[in-house]
């Protein structure tokens, strides 16, 4: 495996020289490559494909960089944007904590319960700024196709989400934990990104933001219910000393839980409960923060990718893929 | 030539032993520079006729590995790397950087 992606990535730097060195250097790296192999190097190996595929010949040798240019600013995009949702939630999380602590607990009564609130607002905030610049990467995106736009907006996503997960939980057994959820938000968010992006790609713009936005939200919600359901009980409590626990969520507000999430509020009605709140929000933490931050870039990349891209019965130019 | 930094270590590694001939990795291991940026080194070292490059003389069959290829500086290369680095430590006052060990003292501070 590590050869082969080593032998790909040679591949790549091979081509971005000028066609006359192209069989030499091919040669001359696939030997280099055979002698690390053979002394089982094999992170050595991956470290002298990648610096070769990641730096530009220099001078008159130097090879085609707009292909570079526009792959390496997808590339880009793609994996810096999951970090920056990340960046954006432990942001809005510090600015929260300084808003309420520093200002409304010593002015306000209600201060605790405006910390979710505020948390779901900064979040939501940047992340329709990150989502504006994924809108414009979106638009010089090297990615062609519905599908591969999902998938490559996803991937990078899910080695962050998951990444972010177990070094928050410390460890596999909270990962588990959140598996499922996370799991299904990956999974359905890439459909939803897939659906939406072929419409964009079809001309039919405002259905894909549409069907995008209340898309992402639905696989949110579900990811939520999803994660809560697997780990809280719905019934009936356990009693310890003729004392209920108030350990379980009754299922009846599940379609609620992801807006209980970032609000902290029943919307007056009678479930879920003060209590089931807790144990909601104790239990998906930054889960629906995450949501939040990221599906805005992958939607507006994927739309923008796809109003950008040619038609498809358009003939691709010479020499690209169709 | 314009003899920058990873020029300066690649001469420097090659002139610790003009004769002798060197391969890419060899050469990384001395100079302690990434691959990509030791072969475009190496191009345009070849390209200034500093450098000589060939092919190893074996039957990959019989080796059971392909054939690698070897590095060389010819003799005008060696004058020439010689008098640039020469030059490049007459700029320089202080010495702190090694060059892949060819040059124990007096090596320039970049």
């Amino acid at each position: 495996m590590t050869r082969r992606l080593a032998e790909a990535l040679l591949r790549a730097a091979t081509r971005r020289w000028p066609a006359e060195y192209r069989d030499e250097l091919g040669r001359e790296w696939s030997a280099e490559l055979h002698v690390l192999a053979a002394q089982r190097q094999r992170l050595r190996m991956l470290r002298y494909a990648a610096s070769l595929a990641a730096s530009r010949p220099d001078g008159p040798l130097a090879g085609p960089r707009a292909v570079r240019g526009r792959a390496g600013r997808t590339a880009a995009a793609l994996l810096l944007a999951p970090v920056a949702g990340v960046g954006i939630v432990l942001v809005s999380a510090v600015v929260m904590a300084v808003v309420v602590n520093g200002f409304l607990a010593t002015t306000v009564s209600w201060s605790t319960r405006a910390q979710l609130p505020l948390l779901t607002v900064l979040t939501a905030a940047l992340a329709l700024l990150l989502a504006r610049f994924a809108a414009r990467w979106g638009r010089r995106s090297a990615l062609a196709g519905p599908l591969r736009t999902a998938l490559g907006v996803m991937l990078p996503v899910g080695v962050t989400a998951v990444l972010l997960e177990y070094v928050l939980n410390r460890g596999t057994q909270g990962l588990i934990r959140a598996a499922p959820g996370l799991v299904s938000w990956l999974t359905l968010l890439t459909l939803v990104l897939w659906g939406a992006s072929a419409l964009a790609g079809r001309g039919r713009v405002r259905a894909a933001w549409w069907f995008g936005v209340l898309g992402a939200l639905v696989v949110a919600d579900v990811s939520v219910v999803l994660t809560v359901v697997n780990a809280i009980p719905a019934g009936p409590q356990t009693v310890v000393d003729g004392l209920p626990q108030a350990d379980t969520v009754d299922r009846i507000s599940a379609p609620l839980w992801l807006f209980a999430s970032w609000t902290d509020w029943s919307f007056g009605l009678p479930r879920p409960t003060p209590w089931e709140l807790f144990l909601i929000t104790d239990l998906v933490e930054v889960q629906p923060y995450l949501y939040l931050a990221v599906s805005p870039y992958a939607l507006a990349y994927a739309v923008n990718a796809a109003r950008s891209a040619p038609p498809a019965d358009a003939a691709p130019p010479e020499g690209l893929p169709a | 030539m314009r003899i920058t930094v990873p020029v300066a270590k690649v001469l420097a590694a090659l002139l610790a032993d003009p004769g002798a001939e060197c391969y890419g990795l060899d050469l990384m291991k001395v100079t302690g520079l990434p691959s990509g940026t030791l072969y475009p080194v190496l191009h345009r070292l070849q390209s200034a006729g500093w450098l000589d490059a060939h092919w190893e003389a074996i039957d990959p069959a019989a080796e059971g590995r392909p054939a690698r290829r070897y590095y060389r500086l010819t003799p005008e290369g060696a004058v020439a790397a010689r008098r640039a680095l020469a030059e490049l430590r007459a700029l320089t006052t202080d010495g702190r950087q090694s060059w892949g060990g060819a040059e124990p003292t007096g090596a320039p501070a970049w």
